[in-house]
């Protein structure tokens, strides 16, 4: 299976889809010629031409409301948002237009389509561009939130966003671009809402996504050599959340971390405790349960502050012990 | 209500207290700050003041018994009241009492809290209410902070402490959840906990049968604390107040080992577990210890006690550290239910199961560290024993086998005996060790 990176399988995808469907097109800033803020389009305009590699004003309101509008009338934009600190700007057509029309029609309309965006730290690029919002785009009903953690998922799940009649937001890590993975070259999808268990372990649950899997990962293998089992949860979708893998998977292990690089206050490490408790893996619980997430701050342009601002590798280790060691 | 009179926590590893003297009688009026008992703890001996004015009634642990930390010893009633029923009798339960009577000799700290920065940062990445925390001087410190994380959880309302998943295990297994010991943070009962309360249901959490590191990354530190903190004390304590001296010898196990596997064949057969090493060398040591008196006592106060039982203690790797849990009457024991025994507590050693009667009442220890490849060592003696026998590995060397210097490749064992030379001289441990060889070379001098 070639390797491929995570930039290259968003574009795969992207792709294979307006390949296969005419009815599929890009949208964004810089995404033509430039091939977009990250590269993730470069070439695609050579292929599509500039009708369906759509350039747009600097204007993410103009952008999704114009991708909500196409959507409506039968198209199936993809939309891309350079940053995902600029999702802010759009959250009058996402959250009070394309959450609500097939609702508000009766089901007579639907929107069809997906907004790319990259979110996350680590680049250095301050407080402004280098948010995770995902908690905030979490409560909105009516739309669907995707967070690829590796470029095998990143294709998988996009397609399945592009295909699913609903809008959808799809968070693309910075960090991640550059990340290289095996993916198949066929087309396949990964149903939205499905989490996966990234590996199997008896004593503690940790439940994360996005940069963060790879860390935990990182650290579930070191901690593995002195015996202790770490079972990583990928949810993959957090809107719909998969809570009925979650869940079996605190029954087994009587414990839960939730770690993610988004702000802890209002997190959705909460809203991934309330299903535990909501539901009959509560009686399992054996010990509180934990999150590690982003300090309640603005991202920090220094780049030390910067990896202060969220959960690094020693964070999570350091907290699986202390979890692991009945510290709490 | 009666004020139950509850003994204070005064050590951090502290369990229990031995009362020395009731300074007030049962039925004897008592005024609130004035000593009513002189207790001793393993550094010093004190006087716990009365928590409340009233008459000392339903003494609970006398003269020369060990008392409970944190558990009602005995109560004061005020005028006109009666005693609780005290059917369910000792340790009960402190919970419903503020936690200020608890310990009376210790102010609570006020609203102006004086705290030093490292017990500010415990508390707040702990989120510990430091207004629940007592000090003994006039800032709370670490040390306050680490003995309140260690007292069980004192809840409003006498609720027990314990998660979800213990509480659902008492109830599937019809355990009352007051009467098991909490082994968690603050007391907090664990499933683990429930667990050990049921001797046929397997321990929830998994358990790590290697011996693993306690799990830090280098430039970081843990407190002293704990078990760790005890076996620190007491191994210190060990080797600087009884003087070892260690005695050496080298073994041909070929007979050992044949008979060894002469009786796994036939267990195999039966269906028995097979016999370890160390399980047929306490066999061989137990016996031996039975002859041998002075092996198998302990100095206690200005005498020397021999011990009518031989006791064995098999040290034992877990997890957190090390363990020595007790085969009792060892002696007694044929080989197969002695091996058997030995398997049982070694497993509930690593699962965390141990009782206190399973480690306790040891005369005597073997420390075989042969499996990790260790030729030979010598162990420091677990008091108040007397002697710890060090086991190495079996390798196979040629030896000179008789007197006209014929050598042979033998299986030979190097095992080091460490005595307390005030109770054993060199020659008394020699003659020991001298008949454990004899008794191991040649196994049928057990029925001589």
């Amino acid at each position: 299976m070639p390797e491929i990176t995570y930039r290259e399988a968003i574009r795969d995808a992207m792709v294979t889809e307006m390949r296969r469907d005419d009815t599929v097109f890009l949208m964004g800033e810089d995404i033509g010629t430039y091939g977009g803020a990250f590269g993730v389009s470069a070439g695609m305009l050579d292929e599509f031409g500039p009708e369906r590699i759509l350039e747009t004003p600097i204007s993410e309101l103009a952008i999704v409301g114009a991708a909500t509008g196409a959507a409506m009338v039968g198209m199936k934009p993809i939309a891309e948002l350079m940053f995902m600190d600029f999702i802010l700007l759009a959250l009058e057509p996402l959250m009070n237009q394309a959450a609500k029309a097939r609702y508000m029609f009766g089901g007579k309309a639907t929107v069809p389509m997906v907004i790319r965006m990259a979110g996350g730290s680590g680049t250095g690029a301050a407080a402004q561009h280098s948010q995770s919002l995902e908690n905030i785009l979490m409560t909105i009903p009516g739309i669907k939130v995707v967070a690829p953690s590796n470029p095998h998922d990143a294709k998988g799940l996009l397609i399945s966003a592009i295909r699913d009649p609903n809008p959808v937001c799809f968070i693309e890590h910075k960090l991640l671009y550059k990340v290289k993975g095996e993916v198949p070259e066929d087309e396949y999808t990964i149903p939205l809402g499905s989490a996966e268990v990234k590996r199997e372990g008896t004593d503690l649950t940790v439940v994360t996504s996005g940069i963060m899997v790879s860390k935990t990962m990182r650290v579930a293998e070191k901690l593995a050599a002195e015996g202790i089992s770490i079972e990583v949860i990928d949810p993959r979708t957090l809107r719909p959340l998969d809570t009925a893998t979650i869940n079996a998977s605190v029954k087994k292990t009587g414990k839960l971390l939730v770690v993610h690089e988004a702000t802890k206050i209002g997190g959705w490490a909460g809203e991934v405790f309330a299903a535990v408790s909501e539901s009959d893996a509560f009686d399992y619980l054996d010990a509180p349960m934990r999150r590690l997430a982003g300090k309640d701050c603005p991202i920090p342009y220094n780049r030390l502050l910067e990896a202060a601002a969220v959960p690094q590798e020693a964070d999570i280790e350091t907290e699986i012990r202390a979890i692991i060691s009945n510290a709490y | 209500m009666p004020t139950p009179f509850i003994m204070p926590k005064m050590d951090m590893d502290q369990e229990v207290v031995t009362i020395i003297e009731w300074l007030k009688k049962e039925g004897e009026k008592v005024t609130k700050g004035e000593p009513v008992v002189t207790v001793e703890t393993d550094k010093i001996t004190s006087d716990i003041e009365a928590p409340e004015t009233g008459t000392l009634f339903g003494i609970l642990y006398f003269e020369n018994e060990e008392a409970p930390v944190t558990k009602v010893v005995a109560y004061i009633l005020a005028e006109g009241e009666s005693l609780p029923d005290l059917s369910d009798g000792k340790g009960t339960s402190h919970e419903s009492v503020p936690p200020e009577s608890a310990t009376p000799a210790v102010s609570v700290a006020t609203p102006n809290l004086r705290v030093t920065p490292v017990a500010e940062r415990m508390a707040t990445s702990m989120n510990i209410d430091l207004t629940k925390v007592q000090t003994k001087g006039d800032k709370i410190t670490k040390n306050d902070i680490e003995n309140f994380l260690a007292a069980p959880q004192v809840v409003p309302g006498g609720k027990t402490a314990a998660t979800p998943a213990a509480r659902r295990l008492s109830k599937e297994n019809d355990v009352d959840l007051s009467s098991v010991n909490g082994s968690g943070p603050r007391g907090r009962i664990q499933s683990i906990d429930v667990a050990a309360n049921v001797p046929q249901i397997a321990k929830p959490q998994s358990t790590h049968v290697t011996v693993k590191s306690s799990g830090l990354t280098p430039g970081s530190s843990v407190p002293l604390v704990g078990k760790r903190k005890r076996i620190a004390e007491r191994l210190t304590a060990s080797y600087q107040n009884s003087p070892h001296i260690y005695l050496t010898v080298e073994v041909d196990m070929s007979r050992a080992e044949e008979s060894r596997q002469r009786m796994n064949k036939l267990n195999e057969k039966t269906g028995k577990s097979s016999i370890s090493v160390t399980a047929y060398l306490a066999k061989l040591v137990a016996w031996n210890l039975s002859h041998h008196p002075y092996l198998n006592a302990s100095i206690v106060e200005d005498r020397i006690e021999f011990w009518e039982d031989v006791n064995l203690g098999i040290a034992t790797a877990v997890s957190d550290g090390l363990v020595v849990p007790v085969i009792h009457q060892a002696d007694q024991l044929g080989l197969v239910d002695l091996n058997e025994r030995m398997r049982y507590l070694a497993k509930q050693a690593r699962d965390g199961l141990l009782t206190r009667e399973e480690v306790d009442g040891g005369t005597f220890t073997i420390s075989n560290l042969g499996m990790f490849g260790i030729k030979s060592f010598t162990a420091i003696i677990n008091p108040p024993q007397t002697g710890i026998l060090a086991v190495g590995a079996t390798v196979r060397k040629p030896i000179v086998v008789d007197e006209n210097d014929k050598v042979e490749v033998r299986p030979i064992m190097t095992m080091t005996l460490s005595v307390d030379h005030r109770i054993v001289d060199g020659a008394v441990g020699a003659q020991f060790l001298a008949d454990l060889v004899r008794v191991i070379e040649n196994p049928d001098m057990m029925i001589y």
